[in-house]
């Protein structure tokens, strides 16, 4: 966006929005508005009904896991000429299936463009400690998002209030837990192959056992 | 030999007169006849999975002229004699790749194209994807490479016709 553009939204999100308790995150020319997840149908709404705004399109909505935050696998500074000496393995933590999540775990994020305009905005709401993490659906705003929020949902579990058909849109048939989660293991629990003797393709427990990855740093000795 | 084969009804037990006249010199004759013909009409069932396809795809295109070596893209298994496993192999295929083979009439044969179909390649440890597709089905050839460059697929195309003339 140019900056006259930007400018001009800017004004217009403050016009707009000014009721409502945002945080809004500014980078250079593109905008963020952190919002409270109770808030997020009325202002989406509102987004794409108000004329002078006009955002008609959903671009994209996916959803954020942020439990491993910030946190490192390794430590660079430990580096040495021969390369990491070890990777440190991670400590998966798997939560209380009762247990509510943190506040600030689940986000999801949506991507909206103004055709008319030619602008962009970006928008982050947390679905708070609730289990499962539930926000509002926003199908019924914009009809792209039924198929975002199915992936959403397969993929971090996080359910939408108010979707049409919420089931799982890329995972295998029967498929246990949510693969994107930081606390799913990343070799899943089942891999499948063929029994000879049945006939069937059939799951077993995954075979292979995870393998921290470590990162090998090629340096030439200063004196050789 | 197969049952169903250019040579039914010159097998041993059915024909004695045909042993006592030197059977072993005929039966040897057909079956390099129809390993010939096998091995000079081998066509493919087109499964591309992924970015391999593209490269199958440029193994059959004008450059490099699959049809040259009797290899013919079939959209149905019924008519395929050899299936191109050609791409990343994931868990919810997998039903669907073996049902795609056992629906390809006999003689049949695989080649695995790509990492990916070889043992998982780059997404080996993932939570979705069959550490390659020998855990499905029986392979005949292994294609390295990712993805193989047509000529990678061609060669794996001739090895594949090179261990059907030395069966039997």
């Amino acid at each position: 966006m140019s900056n006259k553009k930007y400018e001009q939204l800017n004004d217009l999100i403050k016009q707009y929005l000014k009721s409502f308790e945002i945080v809004k995150i500014n980078h250079r020319t593109s905008i963020t508005l952190e919002l409270k997840k109770d808030d997020l149908v009325e202002i989406c709404t509102l987004l794409k009904e108000t004329k002078a705004l006009n955002f008609s399109m959903l671009i994209d909505l996916c959803g954020v896991d942020y439990l491993h935050y910030g946190v490192d696998d390794w430590e660079t500074s430990k580096a040495t000429a021969s390369g990491f000496s070890r990777a440190v393995q991670k400590n998966t933590i798997i939560p209380d299936p009762d247990e509510e999540y943190q506040e600030k775990r689940f986000a999801i994020i949506y991507h909206l463009l103004s055709i008319e305009k030619n602008w962009r905005i970006r928008l982050k709401t947390f679905t708070g400690n609730a289990n499962p993490p539930t926000v509002q659906s926003v199908t019924g705003i914009w009809g792209s998002a039924n198929w975002f929020e199915r992936e959403a949902f397969d993929l971090f579990g996080i359910h939408f209030n108010g979707h049409p058909d919420l089931r799982r849109i890329l995972t295998d048939y029967g498929f246990i837990g949510h693969p994107f989660r930081k606390d799913f293991p990343l070799s899943g629990n089942l891999e499948v192959f063929h029994d000879d003797l049945e006939e069937k393709v059939k799951y077993r427990p995954v075979s292979i056992i995870s393998r921290p990855g470590v990162p090998k740093v090629i340096r030439k000795k200063k004196n050789s | 030999m197969e049952q169903r084969c250019f040579g039914v009804g010159l097998e041993k037990q059915d024909n004695d007169l045909i042993i006592e006249q030197g059977a072993g010199f005929v039966i040897t004759s057909i079956d390099k006849l129809v390993n010939w013909a096998r091995s000079g009409s081998l066509w493919p069932v087109t499964l591309g999975l992924a970015c391999c396809a593209i490269e199958m795809m440029h193994s059959s295109a004008a450059r490099y002229d699959a049809d040259r070596f009797g290899v013919f893209y079939r959209a149905s298994p019924r008519q395929a004699d050899v299936m191109i496993v050609a791409g990343t192999l994931v868990n919810k295929m997998a039903p669907a790749l073996r049902k795609v083979y056992d629906q390809m009439a006999e003689p049949k044969w695989v080649i695995s194209m790509g990492s990916c179909a070889n043992g998982g390649g780059y997404y080996h440890d993932s939570y979705s994807v069959v550490r390659g597709c020998d855990q499905i089905i029986p392979v005949d050839i292994y294609v390295p490479g990712c993805p193989p460059t047509a000529e990678a697929l061609l060669n794996g195309i001739i090895e594949l016709q090179r261990k059907i003339k030395n069966t039997n």
